[in-house]
């Protein structure tokens, strides 16, 4: 098991952290997904033991957080930047590395195996101050994987990241996986987890909201009411249709646009297309505002919170 | 994956010595290890033909050398030890090592230990050959292992200041620093027991055979210096040292070192 968390619970004074949390997630490759301030940062300073829970209990690979024994199967690649500038690359990844355990020559050696692997083996003598956003990111992912651990967990590794950066991280991430290695990767952006795992938390003000698959959670997400912008030549016609088949809760016409809000999304996705087919409409464009992760977080906390 | 703990700290210690081997730092210290001899020069300048007396002497070197000069090098090194990673925000990845903070703390301990111990040294040197006249050797042996226990010693406590107070270490340092070791170690009274000072100066007296010339029954003697041997003095120096450095780590090891930037919530 890569990680258990019974009803944990972390309170910073008044303001919770992370709420009564409960998951186990087997080995492999996990995304923790959430807005800026959803408790991300919270749930990866318990994993890693920088913070301790105020209730309940958490392990990882079997181990209890801050068990120096957890601690050398673990790399992890914090959301802030806190490198030292004055020191070359090598000598940082080095220095960790021996912290991690290793003798200086053996630290060495896996600091520029590390350097080679995030493409960096060529400029790893350069002082890190000289480096841009996207060298640094690699030389602390380098430092995360120079003692090849179980599991990498990585704290919004591509923030900041400009599309070349971004495509390096993934492709060293997705190798990473493919060899078998566990990944628990955090990140306030879809698209940057989606290449790389199928497997999601969603959590947002402390609280898990949903976790499984994509499709899992598109599966729980047609339960909960969404908007649905249409632009099409009859709005009305259409507008009487929907109200008929009970497929829609509310509805708006503005000109040519139609807004309607339903908690069967599958069924009216499958309506609309049928009336189109048939040519009985002409549809010009379909928009779901939920399609952003924002929205789809509100929509759960809407569940969540018994509203939906 | 077998480097011990000491080795561990050893790697610290090596690191923390490479990154402070800069001009700006090495000009500081140097300063710190010119004033006192530098001072008493003028001092002996100023009193022309006039002998400054042996104890007197002996006293104006300990407090410039073992004392200030020492107790400024550990404090600029030591007490923003761990304030430094956390301000930084290079803590976190020192953190999530086995027994990381242990190492990094007991490694940076050592090099301000070491970093220190050349100036209180060389001012303790310089500061005798300036000074004094005759017995000139046993001025040195004693003045220099002076310094020696007060970077020591210091050093310790300036670290533990830095573990208990990380956000205010340097402001809590000096009131330390002037609260304690300047007042309270003067106060003859059970608080200046613990204070750093006042076991350096009963070794000062002692080793300087100060307490020769004095009876042992002598109240105000007493009072100031206490007593017990040289050794006694020692033994109690450096269990109040490794006292404070077993409390540092204890605390270390409980404590949570997160900075809210590093929390999203």
């Amino acid at each position: 098991m890569l990680l258990s968390l019974e009803q944990v619970t972390r309170l910073y004074g008044i303001v919770i952290g992370v709420n009564d949390v409960t998951l186990t997630l087997p080995e492999g490759a996990h995304g923790i997904l959430g807005p800026n301030g959803a408790g991300k940062s919270t749930l990866l300073n318990l994993i890693t033991g920088q913070l301790r829970p105020s209730k309940g209990k958490l392990t990882v690979l079997g181990h209890s957080p801050r068990d120096p024994a957890l601690l050398r199967r673990l790399g992890y690649l914090p959301g802030s930047e806190g490198m030292y500038a004055d020191v070359s690359a090598i000598e940082w990844v080095t220095y960790l590395t021996q912290l991690q355990g290793f003798r200086a020559s053996d630290a060495r050696q896996r600091a520029c195996r590390a350097m080679e692997r995030v493409q960096l083996a060529d400029v790893q003598d350069r002082k890190i101050s000289t480096f841009s956003r996207g060298m640094r990111q690699r030389t602390r992912l380098a430092q995360a994987i120079a003692h090849e651990p179980e599991l990498l967990i990585l704290d919004e590794a591509f923030s900041g990241l400009d599309p070349i950066a971004r495509h390096t991280m993934t492709t060293l991430l997705q190798q990473w996986i493919a060899e078998g290695r566990s990944l628990l990767i955090a990140s306030h952006v879809l698209h940057e987890i989606e290449s790389l795992t199928r497997s999601f938390l969603l959590i947002s003000g402390g609280r898990l909201l949903a976790s499984g698959s994509t499709e899992e959670i598109s599966r729980l997400l047609t339960s909960v009411p969404a908007t649905v912008e249409l632009t099409l030549n009859e709005p009305r016609k259409l507008a009487a249709q929907l109200v008929a088949s009970g497929l829609i809760d509310s509805v708006r016409v503005e000109a040519d646009r139609l807004h309607a809000t339903t908690g069967s999304g599958r069924e009216l996705a499958q309506f609309l297309a049928e009336q189109s087919v048939n040519g009985a409409l002409e549809i010009f464009e379909v928009r779901s505002s939920d399609d952003s992760l924002q929205d789809v977080f509100h929509s759960l906390m809407k569940l969540h919170r018994g509203i939906a | 994956m077998n480097a011990t703990l000491i080795e561990r700290i050893v790697a610290v210690f090596q690191f923390e010595w490479r990154r402070a081997l800069t001009w700006p730092r090495m000009t500081w210290m140097a300063t710190l290890a010119l004033f006192p001899p530098a001072l008493l020069l003028l001092m002996r300048w100023t009193a022309g033909s006039f002998e400054i007396p042996w104890q007197g002497a002996a006293i104006a070197i300990f407090a410039l050398a073992p004392s200030i000069a020492c107790i400024m090098a550990v404090f600029l090194w030591a007490t923003p030890s761990i304030s430094s990673e956390l301000e930084g925000r290079s803590w976190v990845y020192l953190a999530v090592r086995p027994d990381g903070p242990v190492a990094v703390l007991l490694g940076k301990y050592l090099a301000a230990v070491t970093w220190a111990l050349p100036v209180g040294l060389i001012a303790s040197t310089l500061s005798t050959l300036v000074l004094v006249r005759e017995q000139v050797l046993r001025m040195l042996v004693v003045q220099n292992s002076l310094a020696i226990l007060s970077c020591i010693a210091y050093a310790a406590v300036f670290l533990l200041i830095g573990v208990i107070v990380p956000k205010r270490a340097m402001v809590v340092g000096i009131i330390y620093g002037i609260l304690f070791e300047a007042a309270a170690s003067t106060i003859p009274a059970a608080i200046n027991l613990i204070t750093i000072q006042h076991r350096l100066r009963c070794l000062l007296v002692r080793g300087l055979g100060f307490d020769e010339s004095m009876a042992e029954d002598n109240v105000v003697f007493q009072a100031y210096f206490g007593q017990g041997s040289l050794l006694w003095h020692t033994g109690i120096l450096l269990a109040m040292t490794l006292a404070f450095l077993v409390i540092a780590v204890a605390i270390l090891r409980w404590r949570e070192f997160t900075t809210a930037s590093e929390t999203d919530t």
